[in-house]
């Protein structure tokens, strides 16, 4: 028979995670403890339309009051309840220019919600968001008249650089420190508060034929949770560096991967292992600490990874890319928990981590899912009862097996005993003959 | 030598007459194996004549058996035709398309997001006769062999195409170029070893690249009767482009070719696709009117009644045109030709093989 390949999932643990795409749709991906952990599609937020492609995403993800806020490609950055999909608020990042103008020359490539909660409860949040071209802005959104575009709060701007383009940019777990970089651009270090640059990078060395490679950094993070002073970078020359600002400015660690572009990375919560993505979807994990690979996740992903993002509390990703696939991983293992497919190239993938499935029981009665789903599902199904059939035919086939091992077993007996007649009958032919 | 033989006879025969005696015994102990269900197979018959025997014997009953189910399932499609009944369904058999794993990438007719993301895709412009596509061909640096002789016929398949000599330009520049001159397309055909061997298509400009292999080639001298292909634009067939990769990939072949064809010209090209691979055929085709078969021969039973009525039938003769060649697809890539930052939309990789019924296109 030929073979089939089964997707043998140990399943996920109960989840929730965003994703957003280049036709500006939001899907709600949930996996519960019901339907013995199959990730699905729960919601879609939005209407298809490319002109509000969403380039980056954040959340807030905070037990009470979770902010969701998505970059897109019009130049707006919209905060949307990430419970419900209400849009709490849109604002147009590049502050007094007619916007329409300027996103097309100059779109937003970052963008980083706050994490921490205001004081008072008058705003919605604050974000950290720079264009291409290397321009940040820090706006706060204000709840009262938020409708209209002008409703922000205390705002800040700085240029992160004046050539190159920004690819990405990092803010640490105590959201006072930034980092960014880009195609002909350091990775460099700012203190929000007080908008200046602490520290930036060097160029490694020239290699043995003394040829220099120009910076192009493709993403960052902070390595640790408690320290700023430790930065992973990914280069385009498909390299992952380690920088301890503390020390010096030229990498600590230099590791290289593959042969492809590094186009995503994400730290790990236990604050040495990062997981990055590439270019040709390859994922894999490395330990800083030391610059070794541990493993890579293997299969299945045929498309450039564009987003990793990992689970504050569980050992899982999430990484999803240009192959439209959402991919849930367990990080121990290394093996792929389940896959959903969303359809369009997306480009961002967030975790809601303070998801629980009674309260959400409690609250939502069960909705009815589309076409598709149910399908699936039927099909799952369907291939459950093959593996069952296949099992029991296995068990059929043993069971013949053993049969036939008795026969064999029992034949050759019989044939020595057969043989063992033929001889004594020889014998008493041969004594008639004599 | 008779008498010798007689002779010998009596004398040999009491030692032949024991083994044939053995023999009769093995038979029998065989025998009841036989009946309980395991046949001796043929191949396990060490006697050249007694397994070819057996053999023979062996096919000719199966094939007896095949025609006798065959004749009894078209007695009883007839049966069931002369008293109206339902005829009882068909068998289809059993193929490696139709068996095919389940993919939830495949297209439905039904999906909004599908169109809204057709609408938004870099083949639109074209797709909707907005631009005309205008392509441009051109090789690897080194070309020779068959590949002028490919490129001659592929710009008699492609209407508004020209070719641009490679020359020592990289790749990069000549997408570059392209783009300043509004070519919508830029198809570079690759040679190994004076045999063309791989095929880069490339949207612009900004659109995606794709990777295909080349087998099979043949060229139009090469083929029995073929014809010769008009300047008219051609009809398109797509065949079998099912997932949302397979759409993609379809709509980037379908963005090379005008959208408004000639049907005057009677000329097709169509791209099948068959589990993962395209191929590629071009045809003219022609209606004729033909008389039936059936009805010639009730002419000569009832000549005056077929004379008034002549029974007349529409059939389709094609005949093919130059070139024909198979294509697979190794990656789509995410914008234009690069190799050392380029993203994938799609890369094949070995442990994607995991059986032979899963396809991508």
């Amino acid at each position: 028979m030929p073979r089939t390949s089964v997707v043998e999932s140990p399943g996920c643990p109960p989840l929730r995670a965003l994703t957003a795409d280049i036709l500006g749709l939001i899907k709600v991906v949930e996996a519960r403890t019901k339907p013995a952990g199959v990730a699905k599609v729960v919601e879609t937020w939005g209407a298809p339309d490319a002109s509000r492609a969403v380039l980056a995403a954040s959340l807030a993800d905070r037990a009470v009051d979770p902010v969701l806020a998505v970059a897109r490609k019009n130049g707006v950055v919209e905060l949307l309840n990430p419970l419900n999909g209400d849009t709490l608020a849109g604002v147009k990042a590049a502050g007094t220019a007619p916007a329409d103008s300027s996103a097309e020359e100059d779109p937003l490539a970052t963008l980083h919600l706050f994490r921490r909660h205001a004081p008072d409860s008058s705003m919605f949040g604050t974000f950290l968001t720079c264009t291409e071209k290397g321009k940040a802005y820090v706006k706060s959104v204000a709840k009262e008249n938020a409708a209209s575009d002008m409703a922000v709060g205390p705002s800040s701007s700085w240029d992160v650089s004046n050539s190159g383009t920004v690819q990405f940019s990092s803010v640490d777990a105590g959201d006072s420190y930034a980092m960014f970089g880009g195609k002909g651009i350091e990775v460099n270090l700012w203190d929000i508060t007080s908008c200046s640059k602490i520290w930036s990078a060097k160029s490694p060395r020239g290699n043995s034929l003394h040829i220099f490679t120009p910076p192009w950094f493709t993403a960052g993070t902070f390595l640790c949770k408690d320290d700023h002073r430790k930065i992973v970078a990914c280069t385009n020359n498909h390299q992952v560096r380690l920088y301890d600002t503390a020390s010096q400015r030229r990498p600590v660690i230099s590791v290289d991967f593959r042969e492809s572009p590094i186009k995503a990375v994400a730290e790990d919560p236990n604050g040495h292992a990062v997981y990055i993505g590439t270019g040709r979807g390859d994922l894999a994990s490395f330990d800083m600490r030391t610059g070794k690979l541990l493993g890579c996740f293997v299969g299945r992903c045929s498309g450039s990874i564009r987003s990793i993002v990992s689970h504050p509390e569980l050992p899982l990703i999430a990484s999803c890319g240009l192959d439209s696939y959402l991919r849930i991983w367990d990080t121990n293992t290394r093996q792929l928990l389940s896959a959903v497919f969303l359809k369009q190239h997306l480009t961002a993938v967030v975790i809601d981590s303070h998801f629980s499935t009674e309260e959400l029981e409690e609250t939502k009665p069960k909705q009815q899912d589309t076409l598709i789903e149910a399908e699936v599902e039927v099909r799952r199904e369907r291939k459950e009862k093959k593996n069952r059939t296949s099992e029991v035919d296995e068990d059929r086939t043993r069971m013949l097996n053993h049969d036939y091992s008795d026969a064999e077993m029992h034949t050759p007996k019989r044939k020595k005993s057969g043989e063992r007649s033929k001889g004594m009958k020889k014998k008493s032919k041969k004594q008639q003959v004599a | 030598m008779a008498k010798e033989r007689k002779r010998r006879q009596p004398t040999d025969a009491p030692s032949p007459g024991d083994d044939d005696g053995e023999r009769r015994e093995h038979r029998r102990e065989k025998k009841p194996r036989k009946e309980r269900g395991d046949p001796v197979l043929p191949s396990q018959i060490k006697n050249k004549d007694k397994r070819k025997e057996v053999h023979a014997k062996l096919k000719s009953e199966k094939k007896a058996q095949k025609r006798r189910l065959a004749r009894e399932r078209s007695q009883a499609v007839q049966r069931a035709i002369e008293l109206g009944e339902q005829p009882p369904e068909k068998q289809v058999p059993r193929t490696i398309e139709n068996t095919r794993e389940p993919d939830e990438t495949v297209c439905r007719p039904d999906d909004q997001e599908l169109f809204a993301g057709n609408d938004a895709d870099e083949f639109n412009a074209v797709l909707k006769q907005q631009t005309m596509p205008k392509v441009l061909i051109t090789t690897c640096r080194f070309n020779s062999g068959r590949g002028p002789a490919f490129i001659e016929e592929l710009m008699q398949v492609i209407p508004n195409s020209c070719y641009v000599k490679r020359g020592t330009y990289e790749l990069k520049k000549i997408v570059e170029y392209a783009n300043n001159r509004g070519f919508t397309s830029l198809v570079v055909v690759h040679t190994n070893q004076r045999e063309p061997d791989a095929l880069l298509i490339i949207n612009l400009p900004d659109g995606p690249t794709a990777h295909f292999k080349l087998s099979k080639l043949i060229l139009r001298k090469d083929i029995k009767n073929h014809g010769n292909p008009t300047s008219h634009k051609p009809e398109l067939v797509l065949n079998n482009f099912t997932t949302r990769l397979g759409h993609r990939i379809g709509r980037m072949i379908q963005s090379l070719f005008p959208q408004d064809p000639n049907f005057r010209g009677r000329r097709v090209v169509t791209f099948h696709n068959q589990r993962d691979y395209i191929f590629f055929r071009h045809h003219r085709y022609i209606f004729e009117m033909k008389e039936n078969k059936i009805a010639s021969k009730d002419k000569k039973a009832k000549a005056s009644e077929s004379k008034s009525q002549p029974e007349k039938q529409v059939i389709c003769r094609l005949q093919e045109c130059g070139p024909r060649f198979t294509l697979k697809l190794l990656t789509l890539q995410h914008g234009t030709f690069d190799t050392k930052s380029g993203e994938y939309e799609w890369v094949h990789k070995p442990d994607m093989d995991t059986s032979r019924r899963r396809f991508f296109l």
